[in-house]
């Protein structure tokens, strides 16, 4: 693969290149040459857009495509699709699947099916055995065949001693443990946010302190088995505060937060509308002033989209049954475009590689092409139209964003 | 569809369902309330019914046991002499099988034009007014509204005590679990009178405060607050565990006695929406006491229940 691309402004802190505008010649994969103006005697194909930026390859830890089990939902083939499209070079993949990912030979296929493609796919393999809470799955084995991190994806491990075990083990070859930070017992059949919006819509309320109580009950077990832990998805503003005084204690504790967690109170819930039923759930402003706070400070390490695609009859029921998630990858840039500066933006939405083992690329000559390409200044109203997904459960419908992804150049490839 | 002479005295409804209180104005339950007088005078003539709604047909839809909310909307809906049809599912069948607006969407395939649901789950009349096309009337959603009851317990407040603005009014017991409280404190908000809420902490929605309520633990004080006390049916089908340790030690607590009221320098109101159960929220001798409204409650709901299909009704085009 042979490409130049004229005129982008290179936004990334490591490289020379660093918020200037220049021409960037790529020959079969590597970058070649970076300069103000590159002339193409080989008659390269050549990429000219409007307002175009590029940055490393942008990662997101938290995302299901449904294959194997839920193909009605997602194909993992459509999926990568999708992330390349919306800009994102490399994707987690949550064990939501049926079976679970739960053995060698289940990270084997989903990796099989990701062969080839721009987007490169790395599975988080399930905790426990059939992510059912009671057995560790063959942890080692997975890591093997390519799992990059455990976790049983919303399921939260109710069990303390199964949690101190299961980061026990895994610090043996230093795998990182990923732990829902959810209270089951707390949240009940909660559906939302607890609440003056639950109050007055009668439906089922999740206190923050079940969140909060999860996350309390982690670091200290975390504390003292030395393991690796990751908690994706935080939601409250204490839950930000514990985590930032067990990083002060130097723990080895990373989390993120959903970008629409940022982006939604829970007041959005006042009509029942189930593309905005989401675990966890859409919280407060104070909450999401916190969180930004802790994206700022690095508190929270990383933004996900948490793209969870879901066919429509599993949203187009009563609220109370429809399922949680909302797809998330077409509208993540966008959408955390819109309330944080783009510099920030690109920082947060490259910084989770290390945690998960994958290689950072910078924008230097003689570096494997592995590029982001955006417009950071574009405003649109999001709509079905930009839907790449198989499912078209998004949050985002009809909101006005900011920044739009062209598209990518990785592994040898492009999808613009 | 013949209006009748009611008509010419009064607008009509701002909304094409009803879905809550929450979504009515002042004025809308002023105009219920003055088309109810007109049905409470026609309920009590030696024949009961008007033909009003003769080329009207209503689907009362209960995925949720119900006898006296059902009872009271066939007898509203046959006294108006509205084409009646019931259909009654457990939540679990509906479940299993077909969707909601898919069984809804079959009934009204048969060309009715109203539907009055009971359903488990908060928001699922505002869901199905979304996808089908009839008018809808919220006969309670979960723990969320019962709109036509909270309308028949002001309508017999100002019955009794002339208005409904300025007084006090206290809810008594499981407020957590109940979508009478809700649709009460908004109707009561609504119409200028003071609520307050009383109970155990486990039975009060933690966040209810900021409805603009008060909150009180102690029972006394709350009755010696109060004009009207309504008094809530502990919903022990609803909760998931024990929010109170024994029957006996919340009515030690929240049960209204006659010596309780005896006790009070005023003389107060006690409304109960039904079923009671006797000896727990109140004693048999407050139940059947002149102090309690709790038949004319009954007597007014189907009252009610009348003028809210008529108003509905009319808006069908």
């Amino acid at each position: 693969m042979n490409v130049l691309i004229k005129s982008a402004t290179i936004l990334d802190s490591k490289s020379d290149f660093h918020n200037q505008t220049q021409d960037i010649l790529i020959e079969k994969g590597i970058i070649t040459n970076i300069s103000k103006r590159i002339s193409n005697p080989n008659n390269y194909k050549e990429i000219k857009l409007d307002n175009l930026h590029v940055s490393q390859g942008w990662f997101d830890s938290s995302v299901s495509f449904g294959e194997p089990g839920y193909e009605e939902r997602e194909t993992i083939v459509n999926g990568l699709k999708t992330a390349g499209k919306s800009g994102y070079t490399s994707v987690a993949l949550n064990a939501n699947t049926n079976p679970v990912l739960d053995t060698n030979a289940d990270i084997a296929f989903v990796k099989s099916k990701a062969q080839n493609h721009a987007v490169s796919l790395y599975p988080i393999g399930a905790l426990t055995k059939n992510s059912d809470s009671k057995d560790l799955a063959e942890l080692f084995d997975m890591t093997n065949a390519g799992a990059v991190a455990f976790g049983d994806y919303k399921k939260s491990i109710s069990n303390p001693n199964l949690m101190k075990i299961a980061l026990q083990y895994a610090s043996t070859f230093n795998g990182l443990v990923c732990s829902f930070p959810q209270d089951n017992n707390i949240a009940g059949h909660g559906v939302m946010n607890e609440g003056i919006t639950s109050t007055t819509v009668g439906l089922k309320g999740i206190p923050a302190i079940s969140e909060e109580l999860q996350v309390a009950r982690d670091l200290f077990i975390l504390e003292y088995t030395e393991g690796r832990l990751h908690i994706p998805t935080i939601s409250t503003a204490k839950s930000v505060a514990l985590i930032r005084e067990a990083k002060k204690k130097k723990l080895d504790i990373t989390c993120s937060v959903a970008i629409h967690n940022l982006f939604f109170n829970d007041e959005a819930l006042t009509d029942f509308d189930t593309n905005f039923k989401v675990s966890p759930p859409l919280r407060t402003n104070d909450d999401i002033e916190a969180l930004i706070d802790g994206l700022k400070d690095g508190t929270i390490d990383m933004v996900t989209s948490d793209h969870n695609p879901l066919d429509i009859e599993l949203k187009k029921v009563e609220f109370d049954y429809a399922k949680n998630g909302t797809i998330g990858l077409e509208s993540a840039f966008g959408a955390l475009n819109s309330i944080l500066s783009t510099k920030t933006v690109i920082k947060l939405l490259t910084k989770g590689k290390e945690r998960f083992g994958i290689d950072n690329n910078t924008i230097s000559i003689g570096n494997k092409a592995n590029i982001t390409l955006f417009n950071p200044d574009v405003s649109y109203t999001f709509t079905k139209n930009d839907v790449v997904s198989k499912s078209r459960n998004s949050i985002f419908e009809n909101q006005t964003l900011k920044g739009k992804a062209y598209g990518i150049i990785a592994n040898k490839k492009i999808i613009l | 569809m013949k209006m009748g002479k009611i008509n010419n005295i009064m607008s009509e409804l701002s909304v094409n369902h009803l879905l809550g209180i929450k979504y009515l104005t002042k004025q809308d339950i002023q105009l219920i309330f003055e088309t109810a007088d007109h049905f409470k005078e026609v309920i009590n003539r030696p024949i009961k019914k008007v033909p009003s709604l003769r080329d009207i047909t209503i689907a009362n839809l209960f995925f949720e046991n119900s006898t006296r909310t059902k009872l009271s909307f066939e007898l509203a809906e046959k006294r108006l002499s509205a084409d009646v049809i019931n259909f009654s599912a457990s939540q679990s069948s509906v479940k299993k099988g077909e969707t909601l607006i898919d069984t809804v969407n079959n009934i009204l395939s048969m060309k009715v034009d109203m539907v009055v649901m009971r359903h488990p789950n908060p928001g699922a009349g505002i869901f199905l007014s979304k996808h089908i096309n009839a008018s809808i009337i919220n006969a309670g959603d979960g723990a969320h509204e019962h709109p036509t009851q909270a309308l028949l317990d002001s309508y017999s407040i100002r019955e009794k005590l002339g208005t409904v603005k300025g007084k006090n009014v206290v809810i008594v017991g499981d407020v957590l679990h109940s979508r009478v409280a809700l649709s009460n404190i908004f109707a009561l908000q609504l119409q200028g009178a003071k609520v307050m809420v009383c109970g155990p902490k486990t039975l009060i929605p933690k966040y209810i405060d900021k409805l603009g309520i008060k909150v009180e633990t102690n029972l006394r004080k709350a009755l010696e607050w109060c004009d009207v006390a309504n008094m809530l049916r502990v919903q022990n089908e609803r909760m998931d565990i024990s929010y109170f340790p024994s029957t006996r030690e919340y009515a030690q607590q929240f049960g209204v006695t006659k010596e309780l009221l005896n006790s009070l320098d005023k003389e107060i109101t006690i409304m109960h929406p039904g079923p009671i159960n006797r000896g727990v929220e109140i004693t048999s001798d407050v139940a059947d006491s002149d102090q309690a409204i709790i038949l004319d409650q009954v007597e007014n709901g189907v009252a009610i229940r009348m003028a809210v299909i008529y108003l509905l009704a009319s808006k069908i085009k």
